[in-house]
């Protein structure tokens, strides 16, 4: 079982919703990581989360989050921000699942020690395979946040010789019909 | 005078689902199920290579992925007239049988035991008689008192600690919350439990999906599992050991657990037989194919009508014309362009929303018919129509089923108790128990398939020029879904995506017919209008999921259900 999960989710059919499945692709295509770590496509699985949060001890989430500032603005929580109903630190739409698993699990006793949401605020939440420019343009610094984040949990985090790709949410798709 | 009750939304998990109700004399008199989010995803198929279009399918809903991805490779396969080899269905099948058990554990447990198990009154229970009745309805190794007096210990800390966390939200302290606390700390003891069972059946989905919850295993003429009992890299015998081993294990959870739950809850909830039946007629399609083209099924299909289990109408193959000339959607109070009721290859899906007016347009969902009529899909529709056919194993789990909450309520109970809100929970834990046994079925085909040299996997689609038309269909966890594709000069020209949660949830139709969930609350006792958990009860026995129902627009991501008594 890995120490760590890079969790992204939001659905790639939605427009900036589909932040977090691109960040951690283009994570996955641009850095080399140790055994330790497990990047996945999580899309947006609600209470599904359960699985992949019990007992794992770091949990990293991208995601689009709900604040009042400009699309493609950067925010992130630790698991307190997430727990804590602030206005700042509403994780969405996939809030319910985060929330509630967290919940779930910290009754259970099975709870993650840390919660890192690394967040964009979306633009245009529509059907549409693109980010809109300012969430795309996001993406670079989510990816570094996912590096920074992964070292200081004591990973070892590498940049790929051959690093590539541009289309990220149609590699996805490439990928998953070429497999 | 009449209350009038809007519970919005209404679904634990991602989806929006709002629901009204007409409240006279502590009694449910009308109601009315709303989609609050527009839907036509399937538009963003138009054009595509039909070969991946299950890619995109599968990203429809992020908790029923699979299916919509298996759906439509089995739509792109009819139109081709494509069959498919044995391992290709076997595997499939054994993706499907995993899902569903993922999916009716996590829902019985995580989203809707809550509507019945009071929570804090598990502190008062005593864990020595809570391990004794256990003792009494079950083998299940996790019941002992250790276990019990360890998950009071843990809920004391967390009430007196002010938070009650994940069970915020519950209804503690409900009049009609009417469990024993044994019964209640036995619940919740088991509730943490099946987050085990829950990750078990998943990896089965992981290890032959190679990812989950995406899957990536598919294509459009069978798998990608390349079959090699010697090689790591492929499907081998370790890797069909472990999943063997991970179906055992929660086919013991379910016989152990999840059938003694829902039997001693049920029987303790005796009156809820009687409410919540709503619309008695009933589709469920074949699947679990046997053959590489899909005209054998080990779970039956077909259709009821008026709840008369002595006549139904079977669906019979993947290619049954009894199916696919009878489905038709209507938008006459749906927020589409215009009033129509058409076949799903003649659909098109212009959004036009109007205010809010139960009398004349007031969902985002459109209301699916067959032939016509209103029909209940699901769990329940499936194991009615294995009943009344004498599927043997449905009808055995049914009978076992009856007989053991009987005995513990002290009644006899028919089958006719099935059509109720209960009736739907006892119909999912029936169905998880029969497919838990058909996967093992479907495990031993695949071996011997396998072992007897047979590692073929993959039949190349060809698509001819001109214009082709498929449907596909799968009995998923919330019932009925399917396809429908129209391919022209080898591109998708129309898609459209009949989902489950569309036909119980959507609204009336031209001639005014209530929809399944419209038509089940009525006659539902309200004993609280500010608390309406009645209503919870009943639109949660269907497992309400309209992710992809409906999507995303709305970012509002507020979990709490708002109640507005009026």
């Amino acid at each position: 079982m890995p120490r760590t999960y890079v969790l992204g989710l939001g659905n790639t059919l939605m427009g900036d919703d589909g932040f977090g499945p691109a960040v951690v692709h283009e994570f996955e295509d641009t850095y080399e990581f140790d055994e330790g770590v497990e990047v996945v496509d999580l899309g947006t699985p609600g209470l599904d989360l359960t699985p992949w949060f019990a007992d794992t001890p770091h949990i990293i989430i991208v995601d689009t989050v709900k604040a009042a500032l400009p699309p493609g603005s950067m925010r992130l929580y630790e698991k307190d921000d997430v727990m804590k109903h602030a206005p700042l630190a509403r994780v969405s739409p996939h809030d319910p699942g985060v929330k509630e698993t967290l919940a779930t699990l910290d009754f259970a006793d099975r709870a993650p020690e840390t919660v890192t949401v690394i967040g964009a605020v979306p633009g245009l939440v529509r059907m549409s395979l693109e980010l809109t420019q300012p969430v795309q343009m996001a993406v670079p610094a989510a990816v570094n946040a996912i590096r920074t984040t992964l070292e200081r949990f004591g990973h070892k985090v590498h940049l790929k010789a051959d690093k590539a790709s541009e289309e990220v949410v149609m590699s996805d798709f490439a990928q998953a019909l070429s497999a | 005078m009449s209350t009038h009750i809007t519970v919005d939304p209404i679904t634990r998990i991602e989806g929006h689902l709002r629901i009204d109700v007409e409240v006279d004399g502590g009694v449910v008199k009308k109601a009315w199920s709303s989609g609050q989010m527009f839907r036509g995803i399937e538009r963003i198929l138009q054009g595509r290579d039909p070969r991946e279009a299950w890619v995109f399918t599968q990203r429809f809903c992020g908790v029923c992925t699979t299916v919509h991805a298996i759906t439509s490779v089995r739509a792109v396969e009819n139109a081709l007239h494509l069959e498919i080899p044995k391992n290709a269905q076997y595997i499939r099948n054994l993706i499907i049988a995993a899902h569903a058990m993922h999916d009716h554990i996590v829902h019985f447990y995580q989203l809707s035991a809550l509507d019945w198990v009071d929570v804090v009154s598990a502190l008062k229970a005593d864990p020595a008689k809570t391990a004794a009745l256990a003792a009494s309805i079950s083998d299940w190794p996790g019941n002992s008192q250790k276990q019990f007096e360890a998950v009071k210990d843990r809920l004391a800390r967390f009430v007196a600690g002010g938070q009650l966390g994940i069970f915020t939200n519950g209804y503690w302290g409900h009049p009609a919350m009417k469990l024993a606390p044994e019964v209640n700390l036995l619940a919740v003891s088991h509730y943490l439990q099946a987050l085990d069972y829950q990750r078990k059946v998943n990896q089965v989905v992981a290890i032959l999906g190679g990812k989950t919850p995406n899957i990536q295993n598919l294509a459009v003429g069978g798998v990608a599992n390349a079959i090699n009992l010697d090689n790591e890299a492929t499907l081998n015998m370790a890797k069909l050991y472990q999943v063997k081993d991970l179906l055992d294990s929660v086919k013991q959870f379910i016989e152990q657990v999840y059938f003694v739950d829902v039997c001693a809850i049920g029987a303790m909830y005796a009156d809820w037989l009687k409410y919540g039946g709503g619309v008695t007629n009933y589709l469920s399609v074949p699947d679990l194919p046997l053959d590489g083209k899909g005209a054998t099924f080990d779970f039956p299909g077909g259709t009821i009508f008026g709840g008369d289990l002595a006549k139904v109408t079977p669906i019979a193959s993947f290619t049954d014309p009894y199916f696919q000339k009878n489905v038709s959607e209507s938008i006459a109070h749906s927020w589409y362009e215009g009033d129509w009721q058409r076949h799903p290859y003649e659909e098109d899906t212009v959004p036009q929303y109007t205010k809010y007016d139960a009398e004349k347009k007031y969902s985002w969902i459109k209301s699916p018919r067959f032939d016509g009529h209103v029909m209940q899909v699901g769990p329940l529709a499936q194991v009615l129509v294995g009943f009344a056919t004498g599927h043997e194993p449905t009808k055995r789990w049914a009978v076992k089923t009856l007989e053991t909450a009987g005995k513990v309520a002290g009644v006899s109970l028919t089958p006719a108790v099935l059509h109720s809100t209960l009736g739907r929970h006892a119909a999912r834990m029936i169905r998880t128990a029969v497919i838990s046994e058909l996967a093992d079925q479907h495990w031993n085909l695949l071996a011997e398939n396998i072992g007897k040299g047979d590692t073929t996997i993959f039949n190349e689609p060809v698509f001819p020029k001109g214009e082709q038309q498929g449907f596909g269909f799968h009995e998923a966890p919330r019932g009925t879904l399917s396809h429908w594709v129209v391919i022209e000069d080898g591109k998708i020209k129309n898609y459209q995506a009949v989902v489950p949660s569309t036909w119980n949830a959507g609204p009336r139709d031209s001639k005014d017919q209530p929809g399944p969930y419209e038509a089940s609350l009525v006659g539902n006792p309200i004993a609280d209008p500010e608390r309406p958990l009645e209503v919870l009860r009943t639109v949660h026995s269907f497992d309400p999921c309209i992710a992809c129902a409906i999507h995303t627009l709305d970012v509002e991501g507020n979990e709490i259900a708002k109640v507005r008594a009026l």
